[in-house]
């Protein structure tokens, strides 16, 4: 005989962000009425400690052996019940949860009677949904031990290493033949001063000293299969093309140049090549974009260089995005860039003072430096219906965090280098917010440096200037420091604080099946429950994939990642939701309509079977393999398949539920 | 109990995909702008599950219009695209048999974060059911199509 | 309570402190969490709401709560204070002083009938002063854990919560106990304090009737709060015009804080949206010198506040007074049209700043120079600090906002957990956690 049901109902009033609008006392009480309820409560803040035990004490002394509750959404603490139902000793899939603040009260907020017959509704279609629950077991599967890391920049590198320390095995995948990132074009890093590259070096080092981790440079990832614990990933690696002892030769032979991306195009380099020096590895790699198969003298012999890319499989539980940034590019005379040759970034400009490191005068183009202007939020902080869009129709709307300290660290450097130089910032609001960063502001003051405050929607017009002008350009701004007065300040060197955009990893994005925010930045699940997870359950994100960080963050962030990470695969198991196809051998009568409407390879398939003596074939789900998609439960035509947790007759009890008149509902009491 | 109950409403139900639509549901209420209460957002895990006779059973009990929120080609699933564009065009067959509106059937793609679409799809629903009512007309003055008979499941 | 062994000890149990123990427990560590109040939760769970989600910030906090109390590998230990950390043998051990309850938590249920009879009524320092509760109370309603706490101070031994007790919990005998923790690795979580609403004469050094702090105004936002809206606090009447007075505790040296305190900005334009929907009448000035909204999704949320009518005046606040009504008068310098003017206010917001809770002598740590816990390896290993096996999480490193704490904790304790594993080269227990 099966138990009698006795459904326990909770309506949440999410301190006052559902009660507000519906009225939950209401609610519960025509939940009360409703079929099989047993008990039908409110609460403040359910998914406090104490609405938790209310309910583990209502399964453990009232036999509640179903629970609907009314919350936020399932998709914040769905888990939260789920554990506190399993520590009351019933099966955490009894449970069934009905979001009624993001879809309900935070929607509806002029129409409270609306939203109050709508969470009866909802309630009681949950209630009927709650009456076909079955208990089930998540499907636990063996876990990799062991993680992919794509990129190998400073969070990249810091998540392998941590998640290496920590006793998993690290796959890490660099795109670029060198590790480093955007690191390892910087030279002084705020606010200690110290060397980036000698930082970066002592990572990499440990990194690639670390027996647990095998990096491949040159390498993409060309296919992602498979789900949390078991994701298998294939990765094409270019060949290097060079031995590393022949580094010096083959470079010397190559004749090619291209621009060099490591100085943002103001130098050339070869197309086979170092990064920089000291670059890590340490041989020389062939750029193949730019090779094109170009024969090569080397010892008095022609040769011609081949790419032979490997493909790689790779099987690894969890992955890790840590794909980096851009600096923004601005477009074509934004601020004269591209058009005047003393506009540029100040990537760029980091670039140029450290290939001019020893000069004891600041020249640009072969004119002494006298004035230089450091232009704030170029390609942040932009206004929709003030800027122009970019190419996806969208402004950076976003702030990018880091170019405020960046410029003023810049600035002080400057006015240290050359005392003499006369240093503008042009900025909306001085974002010196990290520890350390406000003293290069007041060093800033301190030194001298003219500070310029412009309105986001007038940006400064930047133009040549007029011929036998004293300087090449010539700045027009409203300094809001002095009532919008109109300063025209001449200049020798704009230097443009760009903004961090996400790389185009559009590929990626679609193998992975990750979301991006509206800044195009991937998405995290929640900024405060899950910070650093994607929807994708064991896809895990660090550093500025996620968004604009300083490198402090970028570490603590692939920290935090690589925590997740042994959160997740630490066990050697993970478990998978049950929601996977499930068949009733009595109702199957082998048809096998759902086989041929399955695309996923070993879910589905018809077996033979013994019954009293003749031979029968059913069909016969294998949940590792299948994605709960329900292709096959559409077709059967014996309604003999559904996917579990998910049935046909939950759905139909659902919209019975909701089509029922407020008036037969409430009255159904 | 003094329980306010409004006018009826044409009723919408939505089934929303957790990994598209029901996701781009939940945005639209964090940026807190509101849309008409007679929606009742149910969150599955793909379309393709339901066959077309889900759908007319659902317009019998009462719901006057149903919008199919999916993840379209960025779904998780490699037959939802396809499968669900397949469902519908199925489902409107049937409906043209029983005199229903087709039109009270939408296929919406929704993304986790399309507050715009989102909401654009909720009102022209709710618009066009203002106009055309409630579904009890048309299935009281449908003509009874044999293929129709014996088609609930 | 008894000595215990533990592979990390955390220090403190608010938001940043009970992540870093989950994340620890989660990947089987056996972790003690030792935290100063009577209930964990920190200064999150004083929250309204949350930004830049305006979630309701008991939904983020109390599961968490919640996790942490019934988590299998993470011992709570409530009301006691470290007071010193020692190296010995493979890790440290901590001398900690569990302060008397005079409850016995072992019997308490959280009935509150002991509340209900006490006759002495105390300000309440969970809503900061404005509302009260009892000499014998549990903390508030969500705390954990749900047990009673004894304010000797002002208890009169009247004897009625002995009475009213149904499990014969109250002991007024309980004294101070000490007792030690052996943990391989500690994780600093000790959080941050306002600094005083009172440290600026210019600003009415905390004597002004209706200029408060920025968690009063929380108090007054939550729903849980002691009046559920918005009023003076000097005579109950619902406020029309707000001003915040931002950077009134950082950025300055006269109080001797040059750091930015990294949240007010935030803070102060959540408080902003609150109030512009509590109180749809309601003006609300933020007078600022930069608008710091740096994180994800805070441009847009400061662009959102201003597209809803809160009012943004760059101006230097130079001194407020009020007048015969206790309405406060703000004088401040409009940079923008240079000059100075007079402003009156019902009520006036400091936006103050955050100094460190601990000192960070207790742990025989060096203070950075703005006197939070210093953090030597800043761009390399951002957690940890200077004694080995020592990882700070959370505005225990200086000021941070909830979500840059919570992923500070996710990186101490992926630090914490290398560590652990490399000291002692163990091997952590596969243990199930179920559904997790």
């Amino acid at each position: 005989m099966p138990e009698k049901l006795k459904i326990g109902v909770y309506t949440c009033y999410c301190s006052g962000n559902i009660s507000h609008t519906v009225k939950c006392e209401q609610v519960a009480k025509v939940m009360e009425t409703q079929p099989d309820v047993v008990v039908s409560r409110t609460d403040m803040s359910l998914c406090s400690d104490a609405g938790q035990s209310q309910i583990e004490q209502d399964i453990k002394e009232l036999g509640v052996n179903r629970v609907v509750i009314g919350a936020c959404a399932p998709s914040l603490h769905e888990q939260t019940f789920r554990n506190a139902v399993t520590r009351a000793g019933l099966n955490p899939y009894l449970y069934h949860h009905v979001g009624l603040r993001e879809q309900d009260s935070w929607v509806h907020t002029s129409d409270g009677d609306g939203a109050t017959c709508k969470a009866m509704h909802l309630m009681a279609a949950g209630i009927a949904k709650a009456r076909h629950l079955q208990p089930l077991e998540p499907i636990r599967l063996e876990a990799e031990k062991q993680a992919l890391v794509i990129g190998a920049g400073a969070a990249g590198l810091r998540a392998a290493l941590d998640i290496a320390r920590q006793g998993l095995r690290v796959v890490l995948v660099e795109k670029s033949p060198f590790l480093g990132g955007r690191m390892a074009q910087l030279e002084s890093v705020f606010p200690t001063g110290e060397d980036a590259r000698s930082l970066l070096h002592e990572l990499i080092e440990k990194v690639v000293a670390h027996p647990s981790i095998t990096v491949y440079t040159q390498a993409e990832v060309k296919g992602v299969t498979g789900y949390v614990g078991n994701y298998g990933v294939r990765i094409l690696q270019h060949s290097r093309g060079v031995r590393e002892e022949d580094s010096e030769k083959m470079i010397a032979a190559c004749p090619r140049l291209v621009p060099d991306e490591f100085n943002y195009g103001m130098t050339e380099r070869k197309v086979i090549y170092r990064a920089y020096p000291g670059c890590c590895p340490r041989g020389a790699a062939v750029d193949w974009d730019y090779y094109l198969d170009h024969p090569l003298r080397v010892d008095g012999k022609e040769i011609v260089l081949k790419d032979e890319p490997k493909t790689i499989d790779v099987s690894v539980g969890a992955i890790v995005a840590a794909t980096g940034f851009d600096p923004y590019e601005p477009r074509q005379g934004e601020y004269g860039y591209g058009e005047l040759q003393e506009v540029i970034t100040l990537p760029q400009l980091i670039r140029r003072l450290a290939l001019t490191k020893d000069d004891k005068t600041f020249q640009w183009n072969g004119r002494p430096v006298r004035d230089v202007a450091l232009i704030h939020c170029v390609g942040s902080r932009e206004i929709e219906g003030v800027d122009e869009p970019h190419e996806d129709g969208q402004v950076n709307n976003y702030c990018s965090r880091v170019c405020c300290t960046a410029s003023l660290h810049m600035a002080v450097e400057l006015h240290e280098k050359f005392p003499a130089l006369n240093i503008f910032e042009l900025y909306q609001d001085i974002r010196t917010y990290g520890r350390g960063h406000e003293d290069y502001y007041c060093h800033a003051m301190e030194g001298g440096v003219r500070f310029v405050r412009y309105s986001g929607e007038e940006r400064p017009q930047v133009a040549a200037a007029p011929t036998g002008d004293t300087h090449p350009v010539l700045i027009k701004v409203k300094d809001s420091l002095t009532y919008n007065e109109e300063l025209e300040i001449p200049v020798d060197l704009v230097v443009l604080a760009v903004g961090m955009k996400p790389r185009q990893i559009d590929d990626l994005v679609n193998m992975l099946k990750v979301s991006r925010g509206t800044d195009r930045f991937l998405l995290e699940v929640h900024p405060k429950l899950r910070p650093v997870e994607t929807a994708v359950n064991g896809v895990i994100l660090a550093g500025t994939a996620q968004g604009p960080m300083n490198i402090q963050e970028s570490l603590s962030a692939a920290s935090a990642a690589a925590a997740k990470v042994l959160t997740l695969l630490g066990r050697g198991k993970v478990e998978l939701p049950p929601f996977v196809a499930a068949v009733d051998a009595e109702k199957c009568n082998g048809a096998g309509a759902c086989v041929e409407a399955c695309v996923y390879e070993g879910a589905i398939a018809l077996q033979t079977f013994d019954e009293n003596g003749n031979e029968v074939k059913r069909a016969v789900v294998t949940p590792a393999n299948c994605v709960g998609c329900g292709a096959c439960v559409a077709v059967c035509p014996n309604r003999a398949i559904d996917v579990q947790g998910w049935t046909i007759a939950q759905y139909e009890a659902m919209v019975d539920a909701i089509g029922m008149s407020i008036v037969d509902l409430v009255e159904a009491a | 109990m003094a329980q306010p109950i409004p006018p009826p409403q044409p009723k919408i139900l939505i089934l929303a995909t957790l990994a598209g639509g029901y996701a781009g549901a939940d945005s639209t209420g964090q940026s807190h702008i509101d849309y008409p209460a007679n929606t009742y957002i149910l969150p599955i895990m793909c379309p393709v599950m339901f066959p077309p006779e889900f759908f007319i059973r659902a317009f019998e009990r009462g719901i006057d219009g149903i919008i199919v929120m999916y993840s379209g080609t960025d779904s998780p699933y490699k037959v939802e695209a396809e499968g669900t564009a397949k469902l519908i065009n199925q489902t409107y067959a049937l409906m043209k048999e029983r005199g229903l509106d087709i039109r009270r059937l939408r296929l919406a793609a929704i993304c986790t974060v399309c507050v715009k679409p989102f909401l654009k799809e909720v009102t022209q629903m709710a618009e066009l059911l203002k106009g055309i009512g409630f579904v009890k007309s048309e299935l009281a003055a449908r003509p009874v199509s044999p293929s129709a008979q014996g088609a609930t499941i | 309570m008894n000595n215990l062994k533990v592979d990390a000890l955390v220090i403190g149990g608010g938001i940043a402190g009970m992540q870093a123990a989950l994340d620890l427990g989660d990947q089987g560590f056996q972790v003690a969490l030792v935290e100063r109040e009577a209930s964990i939760g920190g200064k999150m769970i004083t929250l309204s709401k949350v930004f830049p989600t305006l979630d309701c910030c008991s939904c983020i906090t109390t599961p968490k709560m919640s996790a942490v109390a019934h988590h299998p590998n993470i011992t709570l230990i409530t009301y006691c204070e470290v007071q010193s950390i020692q190296e010995s043998g493979a890790g440290y051990g901590v001398a900690v002083l569990q302060k008397p309850r005079y409850v016995d938590e072992s019997k308490c249920t959280g009935c509150r009938q002991c509340e209900y009879e006490c006759p002495i009524t105390v300000p309440s320092s969970f809503d900061r002063g404005l509302g009260s509760y009892r000499a014998i109370r549990v903390p508030f309603s969500t705390a954990v854990p749900q047990k009673a706490v004894l304010d000797m101070d002002n208890c009169l031994l009247c004897g009625k919560c002995e009475k009213a007790c149904p499990v014969e919990a109250i002991d007024f005998t309980q004294q101070p106990q000490h007792f030690s923790i052996e943990a391989t690795t500690i994780i600093l979580a000790t959080g941050f304090e306002l600094t005083q609403l009172g440290a600026k004469k210019e600003y009415g050094a905390g004597k002004l009737a209706n200029v408060i702090d920025p968690l009063m105004m929380e108090r007054f936002l939550a729903p849980t709060g002691p009046y559920g809206r918005v009023l003076r606090p000097g005579d109950g009447m619902e406020p029309t015009t707000i001003a915040y007075v931002q950077c009134a505790g950082s950025r300055d040296q006269t109080q001797g804080i040059e750091y930015c305190s990294r949240v007010c900005c935030m803070y102060a334009i959540k408080q902003a949206m609150l109030i512009n929907g509590a109180l749809p009448l309601a003006e609300v000035t933020v007078y600022y010198m930069d608008i710091r909204t740096f994180g994800k999704g805070y441009e847009q949320f400061y662009q959102n506040a201003k597209a809803m009518g809160v009012e943004f005046v760059r101006g230097k606040v130079a001194s407020i007074r009020e007048d015969e009504k206790h309405n406060p008068i703000v004088k401040v310098e409009l940079t923008e049209e240079g000059r100075i003017v007079e402003r009156t206010h019902d009520l006036v917001v400091l936006s103050l700043g955050m100094i460190p809770t601990a000192s960070p002598s207790t742990f025989n740590l060096l203070p950075a120079s703005d006197g939070f816990i210093s953090l030597p390896a800043l761009n390399a290993s951002p957690s940890a600090a200077q004694r080995p096996g020592i990882f700070v999480t959370g505005a225990a490193g200086g000021p941070m906002d909830i979500v840059d704490s919570i992923v500070t904790a996710g990186s101490a304790a992926s630090a914490a957990s290398s560590y652990i594993r490399e000291k002692t080269g163990m091997k952590v227990p596969q243990q199930e956690v179920a559904y997790a």
